[in-house]
């Protein structure tokens, strides 16, 4: 038992959040500060027993006959128990157990699988405990990060328990979650109505090590839990064959080589692994509707600057996986003898959630992730430019230009907020319970407020007209699924996100007060919540918890003087001036104002006339613009600078189909895919180029490389259907051909989003991509300008 | 001779009616399942197969598991109660009077949660919970009426009702 503090960034976060706290949750916080919490830490494990590493390079250990024949004997008596322990199990389990996906599906509708023949018991996994005896560092992380924490937390108790009790609906249901929140009861096969099994272990320690430790093979990047996991095993005989279960200590000091060929495996390191779990939709056996993609990081990532994969990225980055990011080495402070020169990967997988920590008291970790977020340097803030209410002429980037500003001075504030350096997009996964957005304040000499977006409400609710990065899934009734009731989810009324390396552009507009003089400051900051409080309401009743930590990502002060305003010399913090402008025009492309992107994109080329990306922004624009003749001028510009540009070769193939020069358009993607050989952009251009030219067999090899790339590519499955029927293969057609329907966008679907649109006409301006923040008002006290 | 034959058909039709209504009542008041833990966990906790109770809510009375593993000479029980509670927070308090002065507070069940080891007069040892999950007050008891149990230990019991306490406010989220 020990006692846990929570430190003072917890009250900063409540006090940050700016809300009144009714007397029950003052007591609350209070009683928050001295609690006491009986998971076990390190602290509670066996001193592991004494190693002394062999030396680098050194030979394994050679055995001699008796030790081999002593763990000959071993592995056979803990095969024999496993067994029996199997058979044994699968007799209780299977004859009460709701299969309610037939009998060769019982873990649908999640996409796990366990080698050999039914149930896995949970015993069969060896402890935390046990794997900590030998990896303090990483089970003392571990205990504290979302992996071990995957089940048990109310936040997820709360939606998976409303499955659970839903009518039409049931536990078999929750496979699906459970599958990558509680893989271990899920195999173990108690998720039915009347479960045989203790639920205590797994239920507590979530995804332990030999979850992930004990996974044989990636069976797709479909998600949904898609792993093969085997018996778990910590040690393999000489021979390379698994012993199951927990074996003596000695036995894998002695062969530690042996240990890691059964727990560690490459595609630990590997962003497919990720995937597994990273990677969700919501099939139809759960919804009874049709596929719909819920997130997925990994192909986030895969389309960033990160993987190296993707040629059309607007920037360009070292290579770096998931685990580059959230499995960063660090030093140990326990012993840990999987550590590599006193270093071990991190077992705390930082990312942006501090409710888990947050609720649990676990301090070290609420810190680490609050660091993480901040450090990062994921996010870059802009306060781009401005521009006076009634004049055409943008003011920027501000700071480098001068400009002047009278009192009553109507103003509009460009802010523009790059995706920079996160590995997916802002904000990933369940982005219907988290909640990013920008709070952007104009306040006088004296800190007067003279605007202010992006407040929180006194009962904690986000303002409702704030710019956020979240989205709004809906009902076929057109209601929010507020309580993230996922099968309900039948479309999605709109998804503010800012994908991996792009920008968005965040226009706010305000009045400089009749009676200033001096200065005004100007802030946007990018605040992140651990969730949204209406979702942290559903858990725990409204008023009737405490205020969850709110963390500043990233911001942007600038002082704007009533008078004339003279150029400065650049923060180091800040983007180049080209950049800036860069990122202006990828904010207004996304925003389909294409004559303002290719004028940014100008400002690009003036200020950089050899970066020959700035040509291709100019030509990838004017393409999407349909001005293909100036288009091609810019594209021929970037190849003049830079032939080998795979990014410039790929619209130069677009407009070579536009001029049709179809012999150029493949020789143009070709060049593309040797480069980029996962390049689904790629892969999908030049497979309809050869459907085009009737080349069925070049294009199936197309069709068949992008499906591997991206399994749920539509492009792909139609084509595939079609290619596959001329080939007379009308099983495989046929098969994509269902897939091809379940997957594509429900053309009804849009109407829900309407039906939810209607009646939240906040939302609904969110939803126009360009839009303004305002409290201007005309002489009646009208709005001015939309918001 | 007939009439002996009708008294012990009719002692025989009564007995037979008692124990229909004996098991009728039983189905009423009984079901083998416990809403907020299964009786597999419960057993893994109280250290050997256990029987469930479990009592629905009736009129100003909380709903009830009982879980006793009984063995020669003792009893281990786990007994929790779920009600229904407005204003909770107050119920909830209320309710920690059981604990006395030795509440101390429990980190992360629920909304909020204290437990007490209870003065048993030294007939084996008590540890109770009171806790609520938002309008839910539930209590806790795990049991053991061993003097020096080794399974449920001064710092076992702690442990074990800690991991009752995530089972039962888990379910009731």
């Amino acid at each position: 038992m020990r006692k846990i503090f929570c430190s003072s960034i917890l009250i900063a976060g409540a006090i940050l959040a700016g809300h009144s706290i009714k007397p029950a949750r003052a007591q609350q916080e209070q009683a928050q500060q001295d609690k006491t919490q009986p998971t076990p830490d390190a602290a509670a494990l066996t001193p592991p027993p004494a190693y002394t590493p062999r030396p680098k390079g050194a030979p394994p250990a050679e055995d001699t006959p008796a030790q081999r024949e002593a763990i000959a004997r071993w592995k056979a008596k803990a095969e024999q128990a496993t067994q029996a322990a199997r058979a044994e199990h699968n007799a209780v389990v299977t004859p009460t157990y709701n299969f309610h996906y037939g009998k060769k599906n019982p873990y649908t509708p999640g996409n796990i699988t366990v080698q050999g023949d039914g149930f896995i018991q949970p015993g069969a996994f060896p402890s935390a405990e046990y794997c900590g005896t030998c990896h303090q560092e990483a089970y003392k992380q571990w205990r504290q990060a979302l992996h071990s924490n995957a089940f048990r937390t109310p936040f997820y108790r709360t939606s998976v328990n409303l499955l659970i009790r839903d009518k039409t609906r049931g536990i078999s249901f929750a496979r699906h979650c459970d599958s990558c929140h509680n893989p271990i009861g899920v195999l173990g096969g108690a998720l039915t109505e009347d479960s045989k099994l203790d639920r205590a272990r797994f239920d507590a320690d979530g995804l332990t090590c030999t979850t992930c430790h004990s996974v044989l093979s990636l069976d797709s990047t479909n998600g949904n839990s898609s792993v093969q996991v085997g018996v778990p095993s910590a040690l393999v005989d000489e021979n390379g064959d698994r012993i199951p279960g927990e074996v003596p200590f000695d036995m894998i000091l002695r062969h530690p080589e042996r240990h890691s060929k059964a727990v560690m495996h490459d595609f630990l390191h590997k962003p497919e692994f990720c995937a597994a779990c990273h990677k969700a939709n919501l099939p139809d056996p759960l919804n009874d509707y049709k596929f719909i993609r819920a997130f997925t990081a990994y192909d986030e990532w895969q389309l960033s600057k990160f993987s190296q994969r993707n040629p059309l990225t607007f920037y360009t980055a070292d290579f770096t996986t998931c685990q580059g990011c959230h499995m960063k080495r660090a030093a140990i402070t326990l012993p840990d003898y999987g550590a590599k020169d006193g270093t071990l990967v991190s077992h705390r997988w930082l990312a942006g959630n501090t409710a888990v920590p947050f609720y649990y008291g676990f301090d070290e970790q609420l810190k680490k992730t609050i660091e993480f977020l901040r450090t990062g340097n994921y996010l870059n803030v802009d306060i781009f430019g401005i521009q006076k209410v009634g004049s055409d002429k943008l003011i920027a980037p501000l700071g480098r230009v001068a400009y002047n500003l009278a009192p009553s001075d109507a103003v509009q504030a460009y802010v523009v907020i790059q995706n920079k350096n996160i590995g997916h997009s802002l904000i990933p996964e369940v982005r219907d319970l988290y909640e990013a957005w920008v709070e952007f304040t104009v306040k006088d000499a004296n800190g007067k407020e003279i605007y202010h977006s992006g407040f929180l409400k006194p009962d904690g609710m986000l303002d409702p007209r704030a710019h956020s990065f979240t989205n709004r899934p809906v009902t076929d009734e057109g209601d929010f699924v507020d309580n993230h009731k996922v099968w309900t989810i039948h479309s999605v009324a709109y998804d503010n996100t800012v994908q991996a390396g792009r920008s968005v552009l965040v226009r706010y507009e305000f009045r400089m007060p009749a009676d200033i003089n001096g200065a005004v400051t100007v802030t946007a900051k990018v605040n992140y919540r651990h969730l949204r409080q209406s979702y942290l309401d559903n858990i725990f009743g409204k008023d009737d918890h405490p205020a969850y930590p709110i963390v500043e990502i990233a911001s942007k002060t600038r002082t704007l003087k009533v008078g004339d305003n003279q150029p400065e010399a650049p923060d180091t913090a800040d983007n180049e001036d080209w950049m800036r402008w860069n990122n202006l025009g990828i904010s207004l492309l996304d925003q389909f104002q294409y004559m303002e992107a290719v004028s940014a994109f100008n400002e690009v080329v003036k200020l950089r006339p050899n970066y020959a990306e700035g040509y291709t922004n100019i030509g990838l624009t004017e393409i999407v613009w349909e001005k293909y003749d100036s288009a091609r001028r810019a594209i021929n510009r970037a190849l003049a600078i830079d032939p080998n540009s795979a990014r410039a070769t790929y619209y130069d193939g677009l407009l070579q189909r536009r001029a049709g020069n179809t012999e150029k358009e493949i020789a143009d993607f070709r060049k593309v895919v040797e480069k980029f050989p996962q390049s689904r952009d790629a892969r999908r251009e030049l497979g309809i180029t050869y459907y085009q030219k009737n080349d069925n067999k070049a294009a199936l090899e197309q069709f068949e490389a992008l499906q591997q790339i991206d399994p749920d590519d539509l492009t792909a499955h139609y084509n595939l259907s079609i290619l596959y029927r001329r080939m007379g293969r009308p099983k495989e057609a046929a098969e994509q051909q269902a897939m091809f329907v379940d997957k594509k966008v429900d053309p009804g679907a849009p109407t829900y989003s309407l039906n939810y649109l209607r009646v939240h006409p906040e939302i609904s301006t969110e939803s126009i991509p360009w839009h303004i923040h305002s409290d201007l008002v005309d002489a009646a006290g009208a709005p001015q300008n939309g918001k | 001779m007939e009439n002996s034959l009708n008294v012990k058909m009719k002692t025989l039709r009564l007995a037979l009616l008692f124990i229909g209504m004996l098991s009728l009542s039983a189905n009423c008041h009984a079901k083998n399942n416990c809403p907020w833990i299964n009786e597999a966990t419960a057993s893994g906790l109280l250290g050997g197969d256990a029987v469930n109770e479990f009592t629905e809510a009736s009129a100003g009375q909380p709903a009830v598991c009982t879980i006793t593993q009984a063995g020669a000479g003792f009893t281990r029980t786990l007994r929790i109660t779920v009600e229904m509670a407005p204003d909770t927070h107050d119920h909830w308090q209320a309710a920690l009077q059981l604990c006395g002065k030795n509440a101390a507070p429990l980190q992360a069940i629920g909304n909020e949660a204290s437990m007490c080891l209870l003065d048993n007069h030294g007939a084996g040892l008590a540890e109770l919970v009171v806790g609520r999950v938002r309008d839910q007050l539930f209590t806790i008891t795990m049991s053991t009426t061993l003097k020096d149990d080794l399974i449920l230990t001064k710092m076992s019991l702690k442990e074990k009702i800690y991991t009752a306490s995530e089972q039962v406010a888990g379910n009731l989220f």
